[in-house]
């Protein structure tokens, strides 16, 4: 478990990490994701001890490794904390064999030579480098690389370790591979792990929670479901590319559901039994995933069921990779991603007029 | 004619314009190349041409020669030696520290490099002749410094170690620091970090450097001139023997030069070797 308080470091006057507070699950990978220059590395030097932060605790398995006690401040150095870090750029030392990397971090521990030995082989064998251990660094590629570094940190048997985006640098055709090959090691450790990286669905294929930095602090953190169905601030919406309205909540229409007024006028209803965000100024999300597009109006045809069904233009059709996103003007834009099969069917057009549709439950409310 | 023949005919005459301009301009590119290659190599190439290598035996014998030769071995092997110790830990201070005037330091440092020889001989002589700076303290302690071997080592280390310095602080500066990040959180010693990652990854630009520096000292003249003077036996290094013998003995001369060119020679194929070299080869 790593859990830190009131956590702030500034460069040059410029303040990266403002007051951040944040406690990460034991033995459970989580993404810390955020765009570039959210202070993702920064956090994570910090937490190793590579970097002082200007105010702040930080405990790894309730021992307090940064911070002040009463009078008394503590500052473990690197080595101390028992940590193991990949980095960005692997940082394998060129001039060593890759056994001799992963030793590097053993021989400090005054271990036996046959216990190294025992260990080192361990690791080799661990991330499939066992014909590689008397080859250099820069005589294998990229996935290779990244796999020895992460050998080499975890060899040292540590309490938690930090990876800073271990993907970017590994070849494009190769990083499907190498990040399920790293996500089966990480599971079959249970080790305690952040997983730096900016990339959404990369957060999403390794992690088991996902925390969300932005403006200095932690926005989010939650596990997967709830970081993409239930964002709670404007900021993660935008990160995981929900869509946002914004409106007020006007009155509730039975026990279970509440209606919305957003600031263009148009009427909504979601499923909410918090009766007091009647009245209240509320932002609203929804996942493009969750909105169903027609090109003939909808008919209920379980009456039981309340839904949300508006009329609106086609603004803008984006062919992505597996999916399609179509931006509907229903008087402000809303996203959609339907199947380049659906699309096909829908058989629809810039400048048509469609229907979307989406059920209550499927909105998100908050303050 | 159609129009689109037309216009190929203009695109055609077009490329044949734009493929002429391109051989001229190369054309012209090869002709300044190659004076200016011959411009340099002509001079060295001249003085293997006038001398007959299997007249080096008995040019050994020629008085002054041999001393010369064991002198300059000598004084540029004490002063290397000396650089190595003071400039090693100066360049590694420098690169790895930050402090306020550092710019004003590293300017110091750089400053013999560009010096006129004569200036740092004058230099030199205004802080360690009797009359100098530091002449009296040393007089006092009966040390006189002018005229004798210990000027050229002293001359020798003032022109050449500031190349030493220069080359152990790019060494240090350009290593990347998340490999000492890396290795400080797999290791409590700073020390072992020093020895076993900052110094391994700079020790082929501290070689170089060092390789450098001995063959500035190899060849230094001016400031030895000037502080040491020019006493057979005592102060005179190669490239002093040289300057006296270009009228007495050319020959000679011209045997010393051949010995300087491919120590020089030597120099740089060892200096380029060193950065080329790569640990193990890339794998297919």
């Amino acid at each position: 478990m790593i859990k830190i308080e009131t956590l702030s470091k500034s460069f040059n006057e410029k303040k990266v990490l403002n007051n951040l507070n944040v406690e990460i699950q034991k033995n459970k990978i989580t993404a810390l994701l955020g765009p570039n220059g959210s202070g993702k590395t920064t956090l994570l030097n910090i937490i190793a001890g590579l970097l002082n932060p200007d105010q702040g605790n930080i405990y790894i398995n309730n021992l307090m490794v940064h911070g002040t006690i009463g009078t008394k401040k503590v500052n473990l150095k690197p080595f101390e904390r028992q940590i193991g870090y990949v980095f960005q750029t692997n940082a394998l030392f060129p001039h060593m064999k890759i056994q001799d990397n992963i030793t590097y971090g053993l021989k400090s521990l005054h271990l036996s030579k046959a216990e190294i030995k025992k260990r080192t082989n361990t690791m080799l064998k661990l991330v499939d480098l066992t014909e590689y251990a008397q080859a250099y660094p820069n005589q294998l590629s990229g996935g290779q690389q990244q796999r020895a570094a992460l050998a080499r940190s975890l060899a040292t048997e540590p309490q938690i370790i930090l990876l800073d985006e271990p993907v970017s640098a590994v070849d494009p055709q190769y990083k499907e591979t190498f990040r399920q090959e790293l996500k089966k090691y990480l599971q079959t450790l249970e080790i305690t792990t952040i997983y730096v990286t900016h990339n959404l669905n990369e957060a999403f294929m390794m992690a088991d929670n996902i925390a969300i930095l932005g403006n200095g602090h932690i926005e989010q953190i939650g596990n997967k479901k709830e970081i993409f169905d239930k964002p709670q601030s404007e900021y993660v919406a935008k990160f995981t590319g929900t869509n946002i309205l914004k409106g007020k909540a006007t009155k509730q229409q039975n026990k279970q559901h509440i209606q919305i007024e957003t600031n263009n006028n148009t009427l909504l209803t979601t499923t909410s039994t918090n009766t007091e965000l009647i009245g209240k100024n509320v932002t609203i999300t929804i996942k493009p995933e969750d909105i169903t597009l027609t090109t003939k109006k909808p008919t209920n045809t379980n009456n039981s069921n309340i839904t949300n069904t508006l009329q609106g233009t086609i603004t803008e059709i984006i062919q992505m990779h597996s999916t399609t996103q179509i931006t509907v003007d229903i008087g402000f834009p809303i996203k959609t991603k339907i199947t380049p099969t659906m699309i096909k069917k829908l058989e629809a057009t810039i400048g048509d007029t469609v229907y979307i549709t989406f059920n209550p439950s499927t909105l998100n409310i908050f303050t | 004619m159609p129009p689109h023949i037309t216009h190929l005919k203009q695109e055609k005459k077009v490329s044949k314009i734009s493929q002429l301009a391109d051989k001229t301009m190369l054309t012209f590119l090869m002709i300044i190349v190659i004076v200016y290659i011959a411009f340099l190599t002509l001079p060295i190439l001249s003085v293997f041409l006038k001398f007959d290598l299997t007249q080096i035996a008995s040019q050994l014998q020629t008085p002054g020669i041999i001393s010369a030769i064991e002198l300059s071995l000598y004084t540029s092997f004490i002063a290397t030696l000396i650089s190595i110790l003071l400039a090693v830990p100066t360049g590694y201070f420098l690169a790895t520290r930050k402090f306020y005037g550092k710019t004003v330091i590293d300017t110091l440092m750089d400053l013999p490099l560009v010096l006129p020889p004569a200036v740092a001989g004058i230099a030199l002589l205004y802080t360690f002749a009797p009359k100098g700076l530091l002449g009296p303290t040393f007089n006092r302690l009966g040390i006189i410094i002018p005229g004798y071997t210990v000027a050229v080592i002293i001359a020798e280390i003032f022109v050449a170690s500031p190349f030493l310095i220069r080359a152990v602080k790019i060494g240090f500066e350009n290593q990347d620091k998340t490999l000492y990040n890396s290795a400080k959180i797999l290791t409590g010693s700073r020390l072992r970090v020093f020895f076993t990652i900052s110094l391994p990854l700079a020790i082929r630009a501290i070689i170089s450097g060092t390789v450098m520096t001995w063959a500035r000292a190899m060849g230094e003249f001016g400031a030895t001139l000037m502080f040491a003077g020019n006493l057979p036996g005592i102060t005179q290094t190669m490239p002093l023997a040289i300057y006296n013998m270009l009228y007495s003995d050319p020959l000679a001369g011209l045997m010393l030069s051949i010995i300087l060119i491919s120590i020089s020679f030597a120099v740089i194929i060892i200096v380029k070797l060193l950065e080329q070299k790569k640990y193990g080869e890339k794998r297919g």
